[in-house]
């Protein structure tokens, strides 16, 4: 574990998940009113709480990140140089999103406006976060000094990431809320009973959630192979961090994301087909997957760090 | 334009000894594990053939670096803040009026130049002795030198003398930053991206 880098792995980890899942969140709303069996009110009661989810998740994505800096007297000047550092434009396009995330969760909550100018500040929003998630990238792809950095692999490892986790942590969440639901329910009946109109929505959701988890552990599986591969052709710095692909930690992680996508996929293939009215055995088996993709995608965060190693002296 | 300056570095005349190393550690007070200017060994070897026996073929030879003050100084275009700045005269000195420690330029310098200073939590790096220059004196890894590798000065003069070159093995490839360095080459150094030697006995350092 590389702790010396645990707040750059916390906050990148926590902030592409976070403009993975408002990507993912979005692209459900979208499509569920493209096919149009559920009302906008009815989505967004499911929704929504996923969504202020979101808000927190990034929160401490972002207080990770000042546990990187050593002197926070100067902190407001990180901004100073938009015109030529991607760490500038990489807090500048944070704070963006949590600021446009946090108006637009703010709108839902109290329905301020109308339902179409919220959806167009959500794609907005969701714009901004994928920008995000660009310049992240673009603070490791450029740096010529690192070779296991400086390639087109970082901005495809980070949204692979931010699908990955993003689309797992919406499943989960999801089925979380139609858990707190049926809860809340036992009181008023002393059964617990869950909307099979709901359950629905939340299953259809959760199978193109697995086919996205799924294609992005195929990314996963050949981009890391060919990563090793032109490590291994290059210099001295190059070949000792493509070593850092190798051993226990390296296999458990890829077993880990391997194990959590994959168990899902098959798991909610088998029971939307089924048709099963009991939604328990599904969320375990979506937050089990989240956890295990989680704890699997933070252990290769934390190899991507190690593999800091420049060229020169 | 005012003139830029740059270090240059004799590695013929280098035996390695390190009084550069230790004369700016000694002068800006540095702390254990920040080095400024660092000498590393750069050896490596072969065996030839001859007759029916092998006879070995090695070599090794000193690197003497400390900040370049690069052309394209890497550190100044990533730093967030503009804590980083180059002056008129190319040297780059970090203003810890806006260092915020987030140590980008560390990771970005192929040489290894800007060290993070812990006990300030701001970034650190040479500054080509300013203070010596000011009062007309060479900078303390240059007047340390017995062999008289190093010297200092407009870096137009330096390449007049002492020709273009600025990388060799174990050195990043120039182009990269550009680097306000000449070096003239050992007899046996290797150009950049040929190295068929490695960083020796590390832990001298």
């Amino acid at each position: 574990m590389n702790v010396h880098e645990l707040p750059m792995i916390i906050f990148t980890i926590l902030a592409q998940m976070s403009v993975g899942a408002f990507v993912v969140l979005g692209a459900i709303q979208v499509i569920a009113r493209v096919r149009g069996r559920v009302s906008g009110e009815e989505l967004d009661r499911l929704t929504d709480p996923t969504l202020y989810a979101i808000g927190v998740t990034l929160v401490l994505g972002l207080v990770a990140s000042i546990a990187h800096l050593g002197n926070l007297v100067n902190v407001f000047d990180v901004v100073r140089h938009v015109g030529s550092s991607w760490l500038s434009r990489e807090i500048i396009l944070g704070i963006a999103f949590a600021g446009l995330g946090f108006i637009f969760a703010a709108t839902q909550w109290f329905k301020w406006g109308s339902a179409g100018l919220r959806q167009a500040l959500a794609a907005v929003t969701a714009l901004v976060g994928i920008a995000l998630v660009y310049a992240m990238s673009m603070i490791y792809t450029t740096l010529a000094a690192v070779p296991a950095w400086n390639t087109w692999v970082t901005p495809v490892q980070f949204f692979t990431t931010t699908l990955l986790l993003g689309s797992l942590a919406v499943g989960a969440a999801l089925m979380g809320t139609l858990m707190w639901r049926r809860r809340s329910s036992d009181d008023a009946t002393d059964v617990a009973t869950t909307d099979p109109g709901d359950l629905h929505i939340i299953a259809t959701a959760l199978r193109g959630i697995a086919v996205l988890a799924i294609v992005m552990l195929g990314v996963v599986f050949v981009v890391t192979p060919l990563h090793l591969a032109a490590l291994s052709q290059g210099d001295a710095a190059a070949v000792a961090s493509a070593e850092v692909f190798s051993g226990a930690w390296f296999i458990t992680r890829l077993l880990l994301v391997f194990v959590g996508a994959g168990l899902l996929g098959v798991f909610v293939f088998r029971f939307t087909r089924t048709d099963q009215s009991d939604p328990r055995p599904l969320a375990v088996v979506a937050t089990l997957a989240f956890g295990l993709v989680f704890v699997g995608e933070f252990m290769g965060r934390s190899l991507f760090y190690d593999q800091m190693m420049r060229i020169g002296m | 334009m005012s003139e830029k300056l740059g270090f240059y570095f004799d590695q013929t005349r280098c035996n390695g000894c390190r009084a550069c190393q230790v004369a700016c550690k000694d002068k800006h007070d540095l702390p254990v594990g920040t080095t400024w200017r660092r000498v590393v060994e750069y050896g490596g070897g072969t065996w030839q053939v001859d007759g029916d026996s092998f006879q070995p073929s090695v070599f090794a030879s000193y690197m003497s670096v400390s900040c370049n003050h690069c052309e394209d100084a890497v550190c100044v275009q990533v730093c967030p803040t503009t804590a980083m700045t180059q002056g008129e005269d190319g040297v780059v000195h970090v203003d810890d009026s806006l260092c915020i420690g987030c140590r980008y330029c560390e990771w970005a310098c192929p040489y290894s130049a800007p060290q993070y200073d812990a006990d300030r939590g701001v970034m650190s790096k040479c500054d080509l002795c300013r203070d010596y220059r000011a009062e007309g004196q060479d900078p303390g890894c240059v007047a340390a030198c017995p062999s008289r590798a190093l010297d200092w000065g407009p870096i137009d003069e330096l390449r007049a003398e002492h020709g273009e070159l600025a990388a060799i093995e174990p050195l990043p490839d120039a182009s990269i930053t550009s680097p306000n360095l000449v070096i003239t080459p050992h007899r046996d150094a290797q150009p950049v991206g040929t190295g068929t030697g490695r960083i020796v006995h590390e832990h001298e350092g």
